[in-house]
């Protein structure tokens, strides 16, 4: 196993894309990680979504 | 054969073909009369005509930039009509690339040689026109941004396409049609581009000239090659011109809609494809030797003769339209005949007479030899040609769909704006690429033109001028 | 560079074993113990699937490598930011709801005095389709179209969602308390306090409103149904003495006589069944009903008639009497003290129809019915009773019910508002500030009362005008009962409250408590209390809301007929003569008196004579519109008196000349849906109780310009085409096939296998009277989107199913077929062939299916349809809903975006149910255990659907009938849905009856 060939392409293309990627996101999340002194953004409403409840005393037929 | 006959001295004079061009043309004139227009400044009219040709397209591009935000329904496409100014403009602009084809190929084999003279422009609008009805395909599905889809593509969820469906030959048919007839046109270009290369002065245009020429340098191997593969790329597209609108028109006739479903209409489809392709070549043609002063090399003969083939397939046209009456009446099938009296008495009654009248009655007048001879009647005839082949496209898809088997689903069609819009867009695209291209390229094939001078016919007069 | 580990040394005996194999080492073993991997977990497995060399093999640096750079890549395509909600899981699951398993409570609701029992189906408890109550004995399972909507009303986004005070949201706390402090000091003074609420139909409310009434003992309670017909009410007060209840059996009736009554047209499931019990004939020896319909419009049940004669409806009650007369002239006994004298004889129903019809109406004595519309005029009414009374009718039960308040008592009510007489006024679930006649009156009147409140679910005209707002359940969330013959039926609620809303019986237990009396704490509590004191031994409450009913004896007695009510009433049905036109005021098939305006489905099914849809145009007569002028579609004035209409109007065949139809419950000036669709035409209704719904002397005139038509069907005629075949009794039994000849049909194909299933539909075009049902429940069931009134316009709407409905004869009186038109799932589809991209294809259990994923959208396979049953999404009709609009999705069927093309799909998901069913009980699937939802909706069991495959089922049976045909035929396509061709029983003499017009 330990000498089979290696495939470099897939390394590299690894590399090249969850690198950047990953290093990218870890950046932007420590520049505007959360709790800085951001202006205080309104939070986008939330979608309202209703509350389904099941009826009160009431039998099913069946299901 | 011909120039051993001439040779022979058996054939009179008045057999001969007349000479191709007016005047004392010579291939150094030649190329300065033609190959000089890129280099000039151009005329305060070719703006104005791309101020115009431009507006439209941008006013078309606008619309169709709003169908695909708003969806289909932006047009007037509806239950039962679901194909309208969609499909009747695509197969409008199918139908004008293919005046192009037939005189670059199908004359070449033929070996008719006054049309070499024209066969660089008729290409060039059959590449303008067939990049005017792509768009149609494109843009006329319900979710353009899946249009890829019709391509069989191998993807991993082995999702396939129909061949048993017209509109997928359809995509196969109209590519094929288009990659061929631009090799075919850019062949041909080939040898002029190269002209235009070693006479500009300017460093630009010699860098793109330089490129797109190729490397050609006029030698003897290159004209070997050249001429061979010019000949096999006419062989292909004389097929295409006789395919193309065939595979076009099974989208109607495979279907089981009264009013398609009709044997007769892939000759139909290629003769009114012709028919109108040489309409179009004839109204631009009379534009461009006037105001490119090509007088001497686009003649009154050109005219003539593509006025006759115009005459000749408004014949077929005619004989056609009555094969249509007549299958409606001797099938006694009643929903073909509803659809054919529809077509001359229904709601759209009118559009049916504008077809008639345009595509039948109007260019009896090219029996007359003045008329052949009258730009006045001659455009006049090539403008109600171009009418009359769109409307007929109308009578086919929308009369046929408006009312076809169940009653209770019958409707009148209405086009909305964006339908004029997108129709005008085209317009603007096709004559912004024509004027673009009359500026950029040389709009006669020199190398063509050269070939029948009567410089270069030893069989001609000039035998006995040189000897 | 990397170190690498080294490879296996050398082997040695191990120290520890895993197998015995591997201690005693045989060779096998010692090659097992050297590969790090058991066989198929090794690098093998992947060589396999990957195709490299066995040597090679994949490292597992590269795998990991390969798996960061997955997780990376899947993180970036997860990376769309669109505002998807977040989905989380119960944390507490409440206990009826299993994720993806539908729930079935059984509940009822009413309008007017009409019950309707049903089976509603819950989603993740949300309830999303609705059908009618199969244990009960009367509806057997089906419904009428407007109930079956009635599930979209409960997701109105426009319902109030809080109290109101003055125009703010407020708490129950403060309106209820204003509410008590009015009702208190009302006792206290002793003034008047005026409640109007709809029908009741419920016992226990009636026991409720009796308690309130002995604690408030000043209160006036109005029992107000706007478009019931007030004429009706006070035909039975005349001849009965009390209210009634008329519900034609029309299971015993065997000659029926309508008087413009429209029985046929979905709102009575019960006589729709009966209806088509009588009519799905298999045989032509079979027994059939025979109905005659002397009506103004053309109804539904004109339409269904066998012998229709227009006949305008301020005549009607002169045309009875006159058969009462020549009845009794032949022997039929006339009940003691019938004074006829001033009923003279008719000419409005030529004279070989009307000798028939007496000769019908005589013979079938007892099992003849006359029924009379709801609009027509009281003497009308009057004659009926003594028509039904003369003849014994079996065929009908006269029930005593509630009295409901005539337009004549709301005008008093208006009487005293204005003077001040109501020290508050209370309105429950009615609208009287729109359905009142005289709006402006209405409004000074009701200014005069101090205290006004509302109890309703959208505000509306009447809420605009009050103070404190009351947001009332919808009854799938709130508790009730029901009386019906047959059964006693129980109101469930299907959902909690989706919003802070409350029942009207708690509002009122409510002010029972703030007035002193003694109340349970609630309605629930109050409704059980009520059952358990009354029900029958051998069933619990429990079982009565899992039945949804309790069976009980039909006892009621019919009110006697009071005889000498009659000679008045002829003496008014002899001289009342229509002066000029004539209007009808019919309740809209959609809007009925506005109460549903605000539901696009129904505003969007067509309706079933002129398929207008999202309008109430004026209906002018043939002949009228040609003197006048006017042409389909024509803006015209309609005026009576001060009141002036702008309305479309539409041509209407075989509308009696004189007659102009309008409909009600439009033109409502509140709701998102309902604000200015139509217009109101209850300012145009009388004010005499005895012709409420009839106005004479109204005039028309052209108002310029013409509005293009939101129809679903613009071309009436079917042009000679063999598309709807309709047989007469005499045909059916000795050339049923007629003179069509079906051509043999060659193809080229290999013709389709069907190796288990092969679903397909029987359609009886007899037992289909066009109702709509089948539409309604199909856009239930299957999430179809509403376009709007626009877009209909253009012909882009998305039913899957349509009623095709066509005239055939002359104008003054035409024939007129209904044909459910829907996919026919044709064996060789040209849709099939020609979609680009194999979008829509066929399933080897003879569906034609669409996989909406798949299509790009070219509508070549609606234009290749030759019945034009696929619908194109031509806009984005779903996608900007939110909730609460989604709620009433169902989630078994994917809701089609912007671009797709769509159609019946058979309901497959209701098959596929069933196939998992028997799959998992281990059994083959039993004929009629799949049904589809338009198949479920028919009141009349017109459509059955079932596997053609299996030849014992109904549906292959009812396709070898003689009775068979197929649309479309000759075109090849083989069509899995059969027609049974529409039969008719005109007299046997009636092709030569003049005027009677289904004796083709």
């Amino acid at each position: 196993m330990a000498d089979t060939p290696r495939k470099p392409i897939v390394e590299r293309a690894t590399a090249l894309l969850a690198g950047p990627f990953l290093l990218g996101q870890r950046a932007l999340s420590v520049v505007f990680a959360p709790g800085q002194d951001a202006p205080a953004e309104a939070p986008a409403p939330a979608v309202s979504r209703l509350t389904i409840t099941p009826p009160e005393h009431a039998i099913k037929r069946r299901g | 054969m011909r120039t051993d006959a001439a040779q022979a001295g058996a054939i009179p004079e008045a057999l001969l073909e007349p000479a191709l061009t007016v005047g004392t043309v010579t291939p150094g004139s030649l190329d300065d009369q033609v190959l000089a227009f890129p280099e000039t400044k151009p005329p305060r009219q070719w703006y104005v005509g791309l101020a115009i040709t431009l507006t439209a397209m941008f006013i078309g591009l606008g619309f169709i930039g709003y169908t695909f935000v708003k969806g289909i329904g932006a047009w007037g496409n509806t239950s039962p009509v679901f194909w309208a100014f969609d499909i009747i403009n695509f197969v409008f602009w199918v139908g004008i690339g293919h005046a192009g084809t037939l005189i670059s190929a199908i004359l070449f084999l033929f070996r008719k040689r006054w049309r070499n003279a024209i066969a660089r422009f008729a290409e060039a609008m059959t590449i303008f026109a067939v990049i005017c009805a792509v768009i149609f395909p494109l843009i006329h599905v319900g979710r353009p941004w899946l249009a890829y889809w019709l391509f069989p593509y191998p993807n991993q969820r082995a999702l396939w396409t129909n061949f048993r469906s017209p509109l997928l030959w359809d995509v196969f048919a109209v590519n094929t049609y288009f990659s061929v007839s631009l090799m075919f046109w850019y062949l041909g270009l080939i040898p002029d581009i190269a002209s235009m290369r070693d006479r500009t002065t300017s460093k630009l245009r010699k860098t793109i000239y330089t490129i797109l020429a190729l490397g050609w340098r006029g030698a003897a191997t290159h004209w070997q090659h050249y001429e061979k593969a010019y000949l096999l790329l006419a062989g292909l597209a004389t097929g295409l011109v006789l395919s193309v609108h065939s595979v076009v028109s099974f989208d109607f006739a495979t279907s089981v809609v009264p009013g398609w479903h009709m044997t007769i209409f892939p000759p139909y489809f290629v003769a009114g494809a012709i028919f109108a392709g040489f309409a179009m070549v004839v109204m631009v043609l009379v534009v461009v030797r006037e105001t490119m002063q090509l007088k001497n090399l686009i003649t009154m003969r050109h005219l003539d003769v593509m006025n006759k083939v115009i005459l000749a397939m408004s014949c077929i046209m005619g004989y056609s339209y009555m094969m249509e009456g007549f299958t409606a009446w001797y099938s006694m099938n009643e929903f073909l005949h509803h659809g054919f009296m529809n077509i001359i008495t229904g709601t759209y009654g009118w559009a049916g007479w504008v077809t008639i009248s345009c595509n039948i009655l109007i260019p009896q007048l090219l029996w007359f030899k003045k008329a052949r001879a009258s730009y006045f009647w001659m455009i006049l005839v090539a403008v109600g040609v171009t009418i009359g082949m769109w409307f007929e496209r109308f009578v086919i898809i929308v009369i046929s769909l408006h009312q076809d088997f169940l009653p209770s689903a019958w409707r009148i069609y209405k086009p909305t704006m964006t339908d004029f819009g997108v129709l005008l867009g085209t317009f603007g695209i096709f004559f912004t690429l024509v004027l673009l291209f009359a500026r950029v390229l040389p709009v006669i094939a020199t190398t063509e033109v050269k070939a029948i001078l009567p410089d270069a016919q030893p069989s001609h007069h000039g035998d006995d001028h040189h000897a | 560079m990397k170190t690498r580990l080294p490879e296996h040394g050398p082997l040695e005996t191990p120290r520890f074993w895993r197998t015995l194999e591997e201690r005693i080492e045989t060779p096998e073993a010692q090659a097992a113990a050297h590969d790090e991997f058991l066989p198929g977990a090794g690098p093998g497995a992947f060589d396999d699937v990957h195709g490299l060399p066995v040597q090679s093999g994949f490292s597992r640096r590269d795998f990991l490598g390969l798996v960061s750079a997955t997780a990376a890549l899947a993180a970036t395509v997860a990376c769309d930011r669109k505002g998807q909600g977040t989905v989380v899981p119960y944390t507490k699951r409440p206990v009826e709801v299993v994720p993806g398993v539908a729930n079935y409570y059984a509940s009822a609701t009413h309008e007017g005095r009409r019950v309707y029992p049903v089976l509603v189906k819950t989603r993740e408890g949300r309830p999303i389709h609705l059908t009618g109550n199969d244990e009960h004995p009367g509806v057997k399972g089906k419904t009428s179209p407007r109930t079956l909507a009635d599930v979209l009303r409960l997701y109105d986004p426009d319902r109030l969602r809080a109290p109101k005070a003055e125009g703010r949201t407020t708490s129950w706390t403060e309106v209820e308390g204003q509410l008590h402090g009015v009702l208190r000091s009302s006792k206290s003074s002793g003034k008047a306090v005026l409640l109007i609420s709809p029908a009741v139909a419920s016992p226990s409310r009636k026991a409720l409103l009796a308690d309130f009434k002995a604690a408030l003992p000043t209160l006036e309670h109005l029992a107000y149904e706007p478009a019931a017909g007030d004429a009706a009410e006070e035909a039975a007060k005349a001849s009965f003495g009390q209210a009634v209840d008329i519900q034609p059996r029309l299971a015993k009736a065997k000659v029926i006589l309508s008087l413009g009554a429209d029985f046929l047209n979905g709102e009575d499931p019960e006589a729709l069944g009966a209806w088509g019990a009588q009519r799905r004939l298999k045989s032509a020896k079979d027994s059939i009903n025979r109905l005659w319909v002397l009506e103004g419009p053309l109804t539904l049940t004109g339409t269904n008639a066998d012998v229709r004669v227009p006949v305008s409806p301020s005549r009607l009650g002169a045309v009875a009497f006159a058969l009462a007369k020549e009845l009794a002239a032949k022997g039929v006994a006339l009940p003691a003290g019938t004074d006829l004298s001033a009923a003279s004889s008719q000419d409005a129903v030529p004279a070989k129809a009307w000798a028939n019809l007496v000769k019908d109406l005589q013979h079938a004595g007892r099992n003849a019915v006359v029924l009379c519309g709801a609009q027509m005029p009281a003497e009308a009414h009057q004659a009926a009773h003594l028509l039904n009374t003369m003849l014994g009718s079996e065929a009908v039960a006269t029930r005593a019910a509630e009295p409901l308040a005539t337009v004549k008592d709301l005008e008093a009510a208006v009487t005293a508002m204005a003077a001040g007489h109501y020290a508050a006024a209370i309105f429950w679930d009615v609208n009287p500030a729109f359905t009142f006649p005289k709006a402006q009156a209405w409004k000074q009147a009701l200014a005069k009362v101090p205290f006004r409140a509302w109890i309703g679910q959208v505000e509306d005209e009447t809420s605009a005008q009050c103070q404190v707002l009351l947001p009332e359940s919808h009854w799938l969330e709130s508790w009730g009962d029901f009386s019906t013959p047959g059964a006693a039926v129980l109101q469930q609620p299907t959902v909690g409250t989706l919003y802070d809303t409350r029942q009207g019986e708690d509002i009122l237990l409510g002010a029972l408590k703030a007035l002193g009396a003694s109340a349970s704490d609630s309605y629930h509590a109050y409704l059980k209390a009520r059952w358990q004191k009354s029900l029958p031994a051998t069933t619990s409450f429990e079982q009565a809301l899992h039945d949804g009913l309790v069976k009980v004896e039909d006892k009621a007695s019919a009110p006697s007929f009071k005889a000498a009510s009659v000679a008045a009433a002829a003496k008014k049905a002899a001289v009342s003569r229509a002066g000029g036109l004539e209007l009808v005021l019919v309740p809209g098939f959609a809007t009925h008196d506005g109460r549903h305006a605000n539901n696009s489905w129904l505003q969007e099914t067509p309706d079933p004579i002129s398929k207008m849809t999202w309008d109430n145009p004026v209906a002018v007569s043939v002949q009228d519109a040609q003197a006048l002028g006017i042409q389909e579609g024509d803006w015209v004035n309609l005026s009576l008196g001060d009141t002036t209409l702008r309305l479309p109007a539409v041509l209407q065949p075989g509308q009696a000349k004189g007659v102009l139809t309008l409909a009600l419950g439009y033109g409502r000036s509140t709701g998102g849906v309902a604000k200015g669709v139509g217009a109101n035409a209850f300012p145009l209704m009388s004010l005499d109780p005895a012709s409420a719904n009839l106005v004479q002397g109204v005039r028309l005139a052209k108002a310029g310009g013409r509005k293009e038509l939101s129809r679903t069907q613009s071309h009436h005629r079917m042009e000679g085409r063999d598309i709807v075949r309709s047989l007469t009794m005499d045909e059916f039994e000795h050339n049923p096939k007629g003179h069509h000849h079906m051509p043999e049909l060659v193809t080229l194909y290999e013709d389709q296998k069907f190796p288990d299933h092969k679903w397909g539909m029987v359609i009886d075009l007899a037992a289909c009277t066009g109702c709509s049902a089948c539409v309604v429940a199909c856009q239930s069931e299957n999430n179809v989107p509403v376009v709007g009134p626009e877009q209909v316009a253009r012909g882009r709407e998305m039913h899957w199913i349509r009623i095709d409905r066509y005239y055939e004869g002359e104008l003054e009186n035409p024939k007129v077929v209904h044909q459910p038109m829907l996919c026919q799932h044709c064996d060789s589809a040209p849709c099939e062939n020609v979609c680009p991209v194999n979008a829509t294809n066929h399933s080897p259990d003879g569906l034609n299916q669409m996989a909406y994923n798949r299509c790009v959208g070219t509508r070549y396979c609606a234009n290749n349809c030759p019945y034009k049953v696929r619908r194109f999404n031509f806009l984005e009709y779903t996608a900007y809903k939110t909730e609460p609009e989604t709620l009433v999705n169902n989630p078994e069927v994917t809701v089609r975006p912007r671009g797709v093309m769509e159609k019946c799909s058979f309901c497959v998901q209701r098959i596929q149910d069933v196939k998992i069913r028997a799959k998992g009980e281990g059994r083959s699937i039993f004929d009629g255990e799949v049904t589809t939802a338009c198949m479920a909706g028919c009141p009349s069991d017109a459509i059955v659907f079932g596997d053609l495959k299996d030849p014992k089922s109904k549906v292959a049976q009812l396709v070898a009938a003689s009775r068979a045909y197929k649309v479309l035929e000759e075109l090849g396509a083989k069509p899995a849905i059969t027609y049974l061709a529409d039969l008719k029983n005109p007299p046997v003499s009636a092709a030569s009856i003049e005027g009677g017009s289904h004796a083709h």
